[in-house]
């Protein structure tokens, strides 16, 4: 395409993305001098550059439009409901003439008579000379309408007129360039470690080494920078969406929009666009009542319907809320139990919140009726499965009668990604911590007995439930590439892929780390089990595993019990209470399950000390180790090993030296029998009163310690 | 640039025992050795992965689409210039630069068979020995799993 008129396309779009959010606003302020004007701007713009481009339709629909809103810019006619229609429709209608000169070349063949005829029809009440006394008439029946009917509409920006944009001091930058320059900074971030590691004698290399990460690290962040967007991209189109929706559903919704400058990753804010779409159609189809009910339950006709984000730590959080009538449990918990999602037992077990999330499941619409807005059967599921596919979570909370808010988390950047790193038969790759429920360790002597096999099938009972394994050497064909390795030991990774269950067996596990994404070529991308590859923090390469399409390989299928487990374990009523059980010395003693990083088994000699405190190290990092029950200071072989279990505790890790792991159990409360209040870090756990290791209590380290990046 | 007054400039590599030249123009790098990563259930062509330049690039193994058997030695890449973005070509050893005059190329013999047909460009006549001129293009890993699937 030339490139004239891909500027022309990519000016126009802009200009009508700012037509649509000024045509809204519009609504509440149709005498907004300012307003108007730059409307008229933008199709002013369209129809001078087309004549020039000889695009014959745009011209004259442009013609057309700029003849009605020259009259509404001169104060010669009101904007009314019926005019910010056509307007709407006018913009449309250039829309979809400028999509098809993208993609076809040329104008298309659609006729724009229709919406011409509606826009002179209303000039011409504009036109008329202002002493004839019908169109006085008129014209004072068209304020009176304005005035009386506020349209059931939006705002887009809660205060103030909007902003003319800083073109000044901005660049427009293709998006391939931008994905070049972070492979770029990701290649220099591999080539300043190597130089980090090189010795040399020179004595002004290390300074520069330094000034070379420290640059790096600026870059890299600069990089990502650049490819942020405001949320306010995605958002400026809910406006008109939710007027659109409102007004055919007879509905009066009110839409606020906050945290609009919220910056999150191009590719994601494309990614959140469909989720996010549907979940505010779902709030005005099914959320937000008619006005009729609204005032019979005592609120306001007008609904109101809250778009915000915000960010939280690496996290953006993007909640969408209404007023209406909000989700009654018993519904959710009827309708799961008769689509058979879930057993009536099961469901008696679960909180409010933990049936809530059942919505999520696929096959799962409690819609009475199928409307044309939303209903049609595929429903949370889906904007579940778009969240999670970039990572992200989705998360409901309902009160009835008072309303709903979904709420996404969504990771500030696609390109990293924590991952597991596994080894089977010497080769590495990458399983995303995302779809990781735990990591269960065999010694060669358990895995003989303790894998049980049905017919074909190897199955493993974690903790009385049956498990199917799935052996990544044999998935792959990688017997036949590599060696067996010698010990023979397994470790299972129990994996829940979109309520998929099952234990992928690997040979060996290394440190956790963020990977950044690459794709893969066409070629590869068709077999099928791989997400991705990577370069890890060693230079290596590693393919990523892809949970669910390994799963649909092998024929993992959904149980109805099964389904349960993702909504269950998400919750953090739930996992709250779940403890592992371990033993320390004579002592058992319980970690909170949600803070367990992993559970390492480490020769003693390993454990380094720094002023007297335990430490132990991985790579360039460094954790302080809580060792309660003296556990370093027996005698024991030095070739010993020791279990350390690494915890999280806030932003920091710290580890837990322990004689052996146990169980993991679910802990109830206890309280004190004098006071009835709540008793701290003990609990219930298998009929016994167990102490839980207070994470936060392990000291700081010593002193500051250097670690390497 | 290349197409100098005398003629064309072209990379010579080796593969077995047959030596192939490649335009100079098609070649993007040459990369010396590169680390390269085996892909389990790939298609029989593929050699592995190689990091190039932060991106990680698909690349062909010129011995497996030559049906030669693999052997350990490590090969050295050429990067192409694909459909689907950049894609890595391993081969043997790269060897000199030559420069060969347009009239030396002749199309290759209808006599090799269709396989061959399919993958050898021109033939080029050096003075003591014949030259396979090789079309990057035809070695692009998506083409080459099309072919694959369509056999």
């Amino acid at each position: 395409m030339d490139d004239l008129i891909r500027e022309f396309l990519i000016e126009s779009h802009a200009g009508l993305d700012q037509m649509e959010r000024c045509l809204t606003e519009l609504e509440d302020r149709p005498a907004d001098a300012e307003l108007l004007a730059n409307i008229f701007r933008s199709v002013h713009t369209i129809k001078g550059t087309t004549g020039f481009l000889g695009y014959a339709r745009l011209e004259s629909l442009s013609h057309a439009g700029e003849n009605l809103l020259g009259l509404l810019r001169d104060g010669k006619l009101v904007a009314n409901g019926e005019i910010i229609s056509v307007l709407l429709d006018l913009q449309d209608g250039l829309r979809a003439i400028l999509r098809s000169i993208e993609t076809d070349d040329n104008e298309g063949q659609g006729s724009d008579e229709e919406i011409v005829e509606r826009l002179v029809a209303l000039a011409q009440i504009g036109a008329a000379p202002h002493t004839s006394s019908k169109s006085a008439r008129i014209l004072s029946e068209v304020e009176a309408i304005s005035n009386r009917a506020p349209q059931p509409g939006a705002e887009a920006h809660s205060q103030g007129p909007p902003q003319p944009n800083v073109t000044d001091s901005t660049l427009r930058v293709d998006i391939g360039l931008l994905n070049r320059m972070m492979n770029l900074v990701g290649e220099l971030v591999l080539t300043r470690n190597q130089i980090l590691q090189a010795n040399s004698t020179n004595a002004e290399f290390t300074p520069l080494a330094r000034r070379l990460d420290m640059v790096t690290a600026d870059l890299r962040e600069a990089v990502m920078k650049a490819r942020m967007q405001p949320v306010s991209h995605v958002f400026s189109k809910f406006p008109r969406l939710v007027r659109d929706l409102a007004q055919q559903l007879d509905k009066r919704v009110h839409l606020r929009m906050e945290g609009q400058e919220t910056e999150l990753d191009k590719s994601l804010l494309e990614a959140i666009k469909d989720p996010l779409t549907h979940s505010v159609r779902n709030a005005i189809d099914h959320g937000i009542e008619a006005p009729d009910l609204r005032e019979a339950s005592g609120k306001d006709a007008e609904g109101q319907l809250t778009l915000s984000s915000r960010q939280q730590g690496s996290h953006v959080i993007v909640e969408v809320t209404d007023d209406g009538g909000g989700i009654r449990v018993e519904r959710i918990r009827d309708k799961a139990i008769e689509r058979r999602l879930i057993t009536p037992q099961k469901a008696a077990q679960l909180s409010d919140r933990e049936l809530l999330q059942l919505i999520f499941l696929p096959g799962f619409s409690t819609a009475e009726k199928v409307t044309n807005v939303s209903g049609r059967g595929v429903g949370m599921d889906v904007v579940r499965t778009n969240v999670e596919r970039i990572g992200g979570k989705v998360e409901i909370d309902s009160r009835p009668g008072a309303g709903t808010t979904l709420r996404l988390s969504i990771p500030l950047t696609l390109a990293i990604v924590p991952a597991l790193i596994v080894r089977s038969r010497g080769q590495d790759f990458a399983l995303p911590q995302t779809a990781l429920v735990e990591l269960v360790y065999l010694t060669p002597e358990e895995g003989k007995t303790q894998i049980e096999w049905l017919e074909n099938a190897p199955l493993y009972r974690l903790r009385g439930r049956l498990l199917p394994l799935i052996f990544l050497s044999e998935l792959l064909g990688l017997n036949r590439l590599f060696e067996q390795p010698q010990d023979g030991g397994h470790y299972i990774a129990v994996l829940n892929a979109d309520g998929r269950r099952y234990g992928l067996v690997v040979d060996g596990l290394a440190d956790p780390e963020e990977i950044v994404v690459k794709p893969l070529s066409a070629a590869l991308k068709r077999i099928g089990l791989f997400s991705g590859a990577t370069v890890m923090g060693n230079g290596e390469m590693a393919l990523i595993l892809d949970p669910g399409a390994i799963a649909g390989r092998v024929g993992i299928g959904l149980s109805p019990d099964d389904l349960v487990q993702p909504a269950a374990g998400e919750s953090t009523a739930l996992s709250e209470s779940e403890f592992l059980l371990v033993k320390t010395g004579e002592d058992q003693q319980a970690l909170p399950l949600n803070n367990v990083v992993r559970i390492e088994r480490i020769p003693r000699t390993r454990i380094e000390w720094l002023e007297k405190m335990p430490v132990l190290r991985f790579g360039g990092t460094v954790l302080p180790l809580e060792d309660r029950s003296r556990l370093l200071d027996r005698a024991e072989p030095s070739d010993a090993e020791i279990t350390i279990v690494v915890c999280r505790d806030g932003e920091r890790h710290v580890g837990v030296t322990v004689s052996h792991v146990l169980d993991v159990a679910s802990g109830a409360p206890l309280v004190d029998a004098g006071t009835r209040s709540l008793v701290p870090d003990v609990t219930l756990l298998k009929e016994r009163v167990t102490g839980i290791v207070n994470l936060s209590r392990i000291p700081e380290l010593p002193v500051p310690v250097e670690v390497g990046g | 640039m290349t197409v100098t007054e005398d003629g064309i400039e072209m990379c010579s590599v080796r593969v077995g025992d047959t030596t192939f030249g490649v335009r100079i123009t098609r070649i993007l790098e040459i990369l010396d050795k590169p680390a390269t990563r085996p892909v389990p259930l790939a298609p029989p062509h593929i050699g592995g992965l190689v990091h190039y330049r932060g991106e990680i690039l698909t690349a062909v193994s010129l011995r497996s689409v030559l049906g030669l058997p693999a052997h350990s030695h490590p090969p050295d890449m050429l990067v192409f210039e694909g459909r689907d973005g950049y894609f890595g070509l391993l081969v043997d050893a790269v060897g000199e630069v030559l420069t060969v005059s347009p009239s030396e190329l002749e199309p290759s013999p209808s006599t090799l068979d269709d396989r061959k047909r399919a993958l050898f460009a021109d033939t080029c006549k050096l003075s003591n020995s014949l030259l396979v001129m090789l079309d990057p293009a035809r070695f692009d890993p998506v083409l080459l799993s099309q072919a694959q699937l369509s056999q």
